[in-house]
């Protein structure tokens, strides 16, 4: 017996696909998609994603940036986020024998070069002596110096929030007071050390050219030492920008995507084979069989999905994962049921059928062998046509509060994008760029599956 | 209107088979969530709350000793709980707590209060009942109507340039939630624009006189209203399209026309009649559906209905109310589909026949 290439079920289905604007438009942007993400899961590595919600992993990016492509948009250059430490910082340190004084100098230099000021500003030292008395400078490109911090540091991480810290704050006001140079306006530090003083105080422009940053370190001891790093958060961040918790949206996205697929795909591949199976298994048992289960498929019809779906999650608190398990044992008996019961009672009065049984092969045989084949088209459209529902299901689950705490998902990000006042405060990168992805991916599988709707659809089917 | 035996035969089958949906569904609800002995334990407490607090309320309690206050409060919370059935087994628990729900006995909520100050679930679910209603049924009416009309004149043109792009819109608003429609919307008309309020019912303060109130609360429920009716009449017109357009392709229309019927006749007596049953079936299972999906849309805008409240339940851990709703989501959805029934059988005589 020769067997052919591909089975005339799956070859339909490819026919239908193919030969249909529709169809061909949404695997194309489907197909974009893998590839994209692909691509994207190979650039960003899961240990990355893993830190999601770790806020020690994420702080040297900016607060709730757009992201870095918006320059090219709003012509204004908006800064990126510059990191002064290691090689970029000049240190000199010297041990005074005489006075039995260590003195550390750290000289951090940086070019500026933006029409708008930083986000914020934190200055890191990683101090490595019991007690250090520190002096910290900061000199414009002009040549105006200021006094930002004086005072002892303790052994270990010290971090100088120079954005919000109020004695940095008072420290800069009356370095400029010895200037001759007052502020009409309260303003943040951040806008302060960049700016231009001769520009107006309600209209301030930043001076671009060599900042420097000058830390000098007294402490007693030979051995000890002083590192520091400055942090001069941009306005713009990577290619999705940033939520309120620091973190990389991109990385959210990438990741986000295996897992609302993969959600959307096992319960829709899941429900649709079970429903389908169980609908023919009730035609072709027939009798109390068929019975039993048309009846509870009414049942099921009507039960409120979604309550019962959030009872069940909120008094077992359970994961994403055996919710999906929870989402398809709810979905055993469904729509698909019934046309899979009356495609059988169709299939079963054709003469293979007959011959069949005439030749004494099994129930089950038949039931596998040559019946269940031919509802294999449409339980595949149907897969395709329910995967964005149950991509939206898990979304709508993040939304409410259940879904996967550990990872990021679009769901997660888009809700937390809601509670986080996105929507209030109109950043529309937190929310609008994990909506278009979701939106995308569920139109694809929507087009493929109007391009299906042929198989789906027996009355539309020409034979 | 007349209606024969056979109808009521066929509403009493029907009624009878919702019965048994409901009780399935409230009793699939109970064994969710007293498996994990949860309503169990949420009954006791609120047992013995009621008894110390009743029996602190006598001037004589205060005088008896610590332990002779543990025994009588342990004493009469054995016998409450006798009473209640409480000392049964877990099935024959199950079952009183059926007969609880279904005669929405629906206890007292953990945290929530209604705004009258109630921790009655009942009282709490009734008095956010009228918003969702008003909210979901005047959205599924308009797109009801504005969907029929759009797929009556695609199914007069069918593959005309009209009926393309409106297809292609009809097949992306399907596959998106309004919900999600709704953050979108929000962020474009509140925010941008700033031409609607970013969410609730009424301003705060309320306005004092009736017709500024009502006002007030068109101008609340104009964008979650536009947000329900945007993403559902795309997919309910192309569904009535391709239902008018199966229909005129039958011969008994083809037949009128050729008797030379004038196109407006045909339309309303040959296409539209015999398409009402379905669209019924469709315009209420879509009204069901949207008392679920509105959980979410509803907290979305911050509608103070029942979706709102589910929500506020779910975060705050409120077991009770999670269940109560659930109970209530169960009875509207059965009603529903019960006045569906009814409709039904006067629209379709088959039924009316075969009874």
């Amino acid at each position: 017996m020769k067997m052919p290439k591909m089975p005339r079920e799956l070859q339909e289905i490819a026919d239908a696909i193919l030969h249909s604007k529709a169809g061909i438009f949404g695997l194309t942007i489907l197909v974009i998609t893998i590839i994209l993400s692909t691509l994207a899961l190979v650039y960003v590595p899961f240990n990355i994603a893993k830190e999601w919600n770790n806020p020690l992993f994420w702080q040297r990016n900016p607060r709730l940036t757009p992201p870095s492509w918006v320059n090219v948009f709003f012509g204004g250059k908006l800064p990126e986020t510059i990191i002064v430490a290691n090689e970029s910082i000049r240190k000199y340190s010297y041990y005074l024998e005489t006075a039995g004084l260590k003195y550390n100098v750290l000289e951090a230099k940086f070019s500026y070069d933006y029409q708008d000021f930083p986000s914020e500003l934190r200055l890191m030292l990683y101090v490595n002596a019991e007690k250090i008395l520190t002096d910290i400078k900061w000199i414009q490109p002009n040549g105006i110096e200021i006094t930002l911090w004086k005072g002892f540091l303790r052994d270990g991480l010290n971090s100088i929030y120079i954005s919000s810290q109020s004695d940095v704050y008072n420290n800069i006001v009356n370095s400029l007071k010895r200037l001759n140079l007052t502020l009409s306006i309260a303003m943040r530090p951040e806008i302060i050390l960049f700016m231009d003083n001769n520009s107006s105080n309600n209209n301030p422009t930043p001076v671009n050219g060599i900042y420097t940053l000058k830390i000098a370190a007294t402490s007693s001891n030979r051995t000890d030492d002083v590192d520091a790093a400055l942090i001069i958060y941009g306005r713009v961040f990577g290619l999705a920008g940033t939520d309120d918790k620091r973190r990389d949206l991109f990385v959210g996205l990438v990741w986000g995507a295996p897992i609302a697929l993969s959600f959307g795909l096992i319960a829709a591949l899941a429900t649709s084979f079970l429903q389908t199976f169980i609908g023919s298994l009730s035609a072709w048992y027939g009798g109390l069989v068929d019975e039993v289960i048309q009846r509870i498929t009414d049942v099921y019809m009507i039960l409120p999905f979604l309550p019962i779906l959030i009872t069940i999650s909120i008094v077992y608190r359970i994961d994403i994962w055996t919710l999906l398990l929870v989402v398809v044992g709810l979905s055993v008996f469904g729509g698909s049921t019934k046309t899979a019961r009356s495609m059988t009672l169709q299939i079963m009065t054709e003469q293979y059928i007959e011959a069949a049984i005439s030749y004494g092969a099994s129930r089950k045989r038949i039931l596998f062998l040559y019946i269940l084949p031919r509802l294999l088209p449409y339980t595949l459209a149907n897969i395709v046509l329910s995967v964005p529902s149950y991509v939206f299901l898990e979304a709508a689950l993040s939304v409410l509060g259940l879904g996967d705490p550990m990872m990021p998902t679009w769901g997660k990000i888009i809700s937390d994008a809601y509670s986080g006042g996105a929507v209030e405060h109109g950043l529309w990168w937190w929310i609008l760029l994990p909506s278009a992805l979701i939106i995308l991916t569920a139109i694809s599988f929507a087009f493929i599956g109007l391009a299906l709707d042929k198989v789906v659809n027996p009355r539309l089917r020409e034979r | 209107m007349w209606l024969p035996l056979t109808t009521f035969k066929y509403l009493g089958k029907r009624a009878l088979f919702l019965l048994v949906t409901l009780i399935a569904a409230v009793y699939l609800t109970i064994m969710v969530a007293n498996a994990g002995g949860l309503i169990d334990n949420i009954l006791k407490a609120q047992i013995r709350y009621d008894i110390v607090s009743s029996l602190a309320r006598s001037p004589t309690w205060s005088e008896l000793t610590e332990e002779e206050q543990k025994r009588i409060i342990d004493e009469r919370f054995q016998i409450a709980i006798k009473a209640k059935g409480l000392d049964k087994s877990f099935i024959e628990r199950t079952f009183i707590y059926l007969v609880d729900a279904l005669t929405l006995r629906l206890g007292r909520a953990l945290f929530i209060t209604s705004a009258s100050g109630s921790k009655n679930v009942g009282d709490i679910i009734l008095e956010r009942l009228p918003q969702t209603v008003l909210l979901f049924t005047t959205g599924t009416i308009i797109y009801s109507i504005v969907g029929l009309v759009l797929g009556l004149y695609m199914a007069k043109h069918p593959g005309g340039l009209f009926d393309k792009a409106f297809s292609v819109f009809a097949i992306v608003t399907q596959v998106i939630p309004p919900w999600f429609f709704g953050i979108l919307f929000i962020m474009v008309f509140a925010y941008y624009l700033g031409i609607t309020p970013f969410g609730g019912m009424v301003s705060i303060p309320p306005p004092k006189d009736p017709a500024s109130y009502a006002f007030d609360v068109a101008y609340h429920m104009a964008l979650p209203l536009f947000t329900w009716v945007f993403s559902l009449f795309g997919a309910w017109a192309y569904i009535a399209r391709n239902l008018m357009v199966q229909i005129s392709e039958e011969d008994f229309v083809t037949a009128a026309r050729a008797k030379g019927l004038p196109e407006n006749t045909l339309m309303r007596r040959y296409v539209l009649r015999p398409s009402l049953p379905p669209v019924v079936t469709i315009v209420s299972l879509s009204l069901i559906s949207s008392w679920q999906g509105a959980i979410i849309t509803e907290t979305v805008f911050n509608w103070p209905g029942l979706g709102t409240l589910f929500f506020q339940a779910i975060n705050s851990l409120d077991a009770p109310v999670v269940i109560g709703l659930t109970v209530i989501y169960a009875y509207l959805l059965v009603f529903t589909v019960l006045i569906l029934d009814l409709i039904y059988s006067i629209l379709d005589p088959r039924i009316r026949a075969r009874g």
